[in-house]
């Protein structure tokens, strides 16, 4: 647990100085009006030196901004002129929807067909699957994304082409509104799910293989148990346990594969807004996106941690 | 005689490999009686654990041939629900490494519990009940049960092992290397557990190890496994004591025991590759009595004196036999009864092939006369000598010769034995250009040097005795007899003339050089502690006669005669310091080093 608040520590420091290690004032360009990215508007101008109080000795800055992560105040967004909380609040469910359901759908069709190949190991079934496993797992995702949204949502239109929901709808009944919800993260999902799917298939079917030569399975077979109960009850169990740790290690691929989906679909997630305010160079911004993304890597690593403790009586006492 | 409850007929196992078809088990046979047991012995790699698997049915059906009858029932034929069905409740495997058999994740207990709840159909209470018990009567309590594996030592989880295989109360346990890997203590505490369990339930055992004491001590019947074949099988008692086949015979040498002083002497060669085992006789490439017959036949497994021996030759061969051997000497000159002196009389002894036989005396025993006489050097007086069956005082012109060539002599003074005027080329040469030997007789001195560690080419080739130290000579000497490729040697003293460094390591190369040519070799010496580490059995002479003979470990610890234990206690040791009671000083006359 101290080594994830230390991480998060560091993240939130770097956080701190990146900006100011680039060369120059992050702000010059912003407070200089011959720049391009001059801000006119004298209020925000004004607020934004406030809040960066630069003229301030470097660490009443550092802990100036440590108390404004504590209280929700990352700044104001200078593009949208609102505070980055709140836009990042309007845009973080929907990656996270994103995400997880992708990362939901990988995993459950990963496991079973990871153990289901191994099991049949050498088997045709294995063997295409492993190949599918391979060439899909080394498509970028967004041409994935692109062959599916010109085969699902402009050839044959079953789904959306972009956004998250149908804009200005008014949904007769909560069905209705899942419905157009669902329909609009289907394609979004399936190319993250697609892109995610085959390391995890690859995963599960190698830790299942390793675990399928152990002796417990062995014992487990000459014990007289049926098949079944020595697929999952032995074998996938002590293969999942490797499976968690590159579950959350993949959170934060999935995040940045989700990044560029947003961007193809149109998606209203935190990948687009962090593609248009790096665009339009709006840094608190930008620099709240970091404080959000490094606290879901971290968490999910740390649940992970906690999960792989749950799983593993081994580390449970270590 | 009731029908057996394990019958194993012509049990075939064979895996495809990327170098062809590997033959695990070829035409096994075993049977096994209801409440009996049977070990089956062999080095890694025989087939040992291929057979244990079998006899559960984890083999891939389609690699598995022949039949396995349990009961009368034919499980070479089951379907995987069939096999599902006789584990554990029929047969039970405790698996080899018990430190990887548990399931990581789950509690012993439950493991144990599985089973019992499977296939017995008790529920959770009475199987937790049921394991319970289990695990008293293995001597662990329900702290185990309630561990996970890595919270158990090796020795607790060998027991767990054991306990769940004999929960559904099998009628065969199949117990893989239940010994291996296990310090001497809890080795022995696990022997006298599957002891008792098993007077205690009468259900059957089928020991499958490498572990040759553990067979002595849990089974009445034992089959030596080599290659995937069983080479010899009878009682463990008669198997262990009196080896029929060459294999059982060396893997029995190469045993470590603590009646043992001798040090370890493996068996050459190595096992066969399973994907090219070589024609004939799998074993004949490292046998050391191969004839012709042994590289072209198979060896059918049969009956011999109430044991089964697959071996052309029936088992171990007589390399050399001598019966009532006398030798009388006559001095002064004149034949007086005061002046005759009996050197040897009525000496009988065998020398196995590939054996060390160690004959001990003090100076004047009539040893070096014994070895004299067996070598061919003199001829009896009375008494007859047979070497590879044949008498060699009733050969002679080329078959003589020809047996001269087979029995080569180690003299106990290398000086005395060349002449100084030769170079090494010319001694090591001479028997070769005596026998007529064909080739390239100088390639075959220059092997025969290379063998006993000496340079083989340029300068050394031409010294002379005289520009030799003692160690080296006798190795010149050594090549001398080599290079005639003899069955058996005949050394004696080969080491007495030389520093106890340099004497120890002649000996370690004598042994190499005796154990990869599967020679036989009369060792004749005085010093008892030096022949207890070489060879396999010792005779004890005095005056002339043999007065104690038998296995090295034997005579060492367990000494009959008087005489012998005199030896013992002559022979060096560092007892010699003030608070030691005996020392070499005191005997000076049975010295190791011998400055003679």
């Amino acid at each position: 647990m101290v080594g994830y608040l230390f991480g998060l520590w560091a993240a939130l420091t770097l956080n701190f100085l990146l900006p100011r290690l680039l060369p120059g004032d992050p702000l010059a360009a912003l407070l200089d009006p011959d720049s391009a990215g001059y801000v006119y508007d004298s209020a925000v101008r004004e607020s934004l030196e406030a809040y960066y109080g630069l003229d301030a000795p470097p660490v009443e800055q550092y802990l100036h901004y440590l108390a404004g992560l504590f209280t929700g105040d990352l700044g104001q967004s200078i593009r949208l002129k609102q505070p980055v909380a709140a836009v990042l609040g309007d845009h973080l469910p929907w990656t996270l929807l994103l995400t997880l359901t992708a990362l939901g759908l990988a995993s459950v069709i990963g496991i079973w067909s990871g153990a289901e190949a191994a099991w049949r190991r050498g088997s045709p079934m294995d063997k295409a699957l492993t190949a599918a496993g391979v060439v899909i797992g080394n498509i970028p995702v967004f041409f994935t994304g692109m062959i599916l949204l010109i085969i699902f949502g402009a050839t044959l239109n079953w789904f959306p082409l972009s956004g998250g929901r149908t804009a200005f709808a008014r949904y007769a009944s909560a069905f209705d509104a899942v419905r157009d919800y669902a329909e609009h993260l289907f394609l979004p999902a399936l190319t993250l799910t697609l892109a995610l799917l085959s390391s995890k298939f690859l995963l599960v079917r190698g830790s299942m293989i390793g675990v399928l030569s152990e002796d417990f399975i062995l014992v487990a077979r000459a014990k007289g148990l049926p098949a079944g109960r020595i697929k999952h009850h032995h074998a996938l169990r002590n293969a999942l346990l490797p499976f968690v740790h590159h579950l959350a290690a993949h959170a934060g691929f999935a995040l940045t594969g989700a990044l560029f989906i947003e961007a193809l679909f149109d998606y209203p997630g935190m990948g687009r807004l962090i593609f248009e305010s790096v665009a339009a160079r709006d840094y608190p911004v930008i620099q709240g996106a970091f404080v959000v993304v490094s606290v879901f890597v971290l968490s999910a690593n740390r649940l992970a941690d906690w999960l792989t403790m749950r799983l593993d009586p081994r580390i449970r006492e270590g | 005689m009731s029908a057996p409850l394990l019958s194993v007929q012509n049990l075939r196992v064979s895996f495809a490999s990327p170098d062809g078809n590997v033959r695990a088990l070829d035409g096994v046979a075993l049977e096994l009686a209801r409440g009996g047991a049977l070990a089956v012995v062999g080095e890694t790699g025989s087939g040992k654990t291929t057979l244990a698997r079998a006899l559960l049915g984890l083999h891939p059906a389609e690699c598995v041939a022949g039949s396995i009858r349990l009961d009368g029932d034919e499980l070479n034929r089951l379907d995987e629900p069939g096999w599902q069905r006789v584990r554990w409740r029929r047969i039970a495997l405790a698996a080899q490494n018990a430190g990887t058999a548990f399931d990581p994740v789950y509690r012993a207990g439950e493991q144990i519990v599985e089973p019992l709840r499977l296939h017995l159909g008790l529920s959770e209470t009475e199987a937790w009940q049921r394991a319970r018990t289990l695990a008293e009567q293995t001597g662990l309590t329900e702290r185990h049960l309630r561990a996970y594996p890595h919270q158990l030592s090796g020795g607790e989880k060998q027991r767990l092992m054991l306990a769940m295989a004999l929960s559904c109360q099998p009628d065969l346990l199949v117990l893989d290397e239940p010994t291996s890997g296990q310090d001497m203590r809890s080795r022995a505490q696990m022997i006298a557990l599957l002891r008792r369990l098993r007077a205690q339930s009468g259900l059957a055992l089928l020991l499958i190890s490498h572990d040759l004491a553990a067979a002595a001590a849990l089974t009445e019947q034992t089959a030596v496994l080599y290659a995937g074949k069983v080479v010899e099988a009878g009682a463990t008692r008669d198997l262990l004591t009196t080896p029929r086949h060459p294999y059982t015979w060396g893997l029995l040498n190469a045993y470590p025991n603590m009646t043992t002083t001798r040090d370890l002497s493996s068996i050459r060669g190595q096992m066969p590759d399973p994907a090219r085992p070589p024609d004939g006789c799998r074993f004949h490439p490292r046998c050391n009595q191969a004839v012709d017959d042994c590289r072209r036949f198979e060896p059918p497994l049969e009956r011999r004196g109430g044991r089964l021996v697959a071996c052309h030759l029936g088992g171990v061969q007589t390399l050399l036999q001598a019966d009532n051997l006398h030798k009388t000497f006559v001095t002064n000159g004149h034949a007086g009864p005061d002046s005759l002196i009996e050197a040897v009389r009525g000496v009988s002894l065998a020398v196995l092939a590939g054996e060390v036989v160690g004959v001990v005396g003090e100076t004047g025993s009539g040893k070096t006369t014994l070895g004299r006489l067996l070598a061919g050097l003199l001829t009896p007086d009375a008494g007859a000598i047979y070497f590879e069956g044949q008498d060699i005082q009733a050969v002679n012109g080329a078959e003589g010769k020809n047996l001269r060539r087979r029995i080569q002599a180690i003299p106990q003074d290398p000086f005395e034995s060349v002449d100084p005027l030769f170079t090494v080329r010319q001694i090591v040469r001479q028997p070769l250009d005596i026998q007529r030997i064909q080739g390239d007789r100088d390639a075959l001195v220059r092997d025969a040097l290379a063998a006993v560690g000496l340079p083989a080419e340029g300068g050394f080739l031409q010294r002379r005795p005289h520009e030799l130290s003692g160690g080296q000579l006798q190795r010149v000497v050594i090549a001398r007899a080599l290079v005639l490729e003899p069955r058996l040697l005949v050394a004696d003293e080969p080491v007495s003339m030389l520093d106890p460094s340099e004497g120890a390591r002649l000996m370690n190369l004598l042994k190499r050089i005796q154990n990869e040519r599967g020679m036989g070799m009369l060792l004749i010496s005085h010093d008892l502690a030096l022949v207890r580490k070489v060879a396999d059995r010792i005779l004890v002479m005095r005056g002339g006669a043999i007065i104690e003979q038998g296995l090295s470990s034997v005579v060492i610890s367990r000494p009959q005669h008087d005489y012998t234990r005199a030896l013992l206690l002559a022979a060096p040791s560092f007892n010699w310091f003030p608070d030691g009671s005996q020392g070499a000083d005191e005997s000076p006359d049975i010295n190791n080093t011998g400055d003679q």
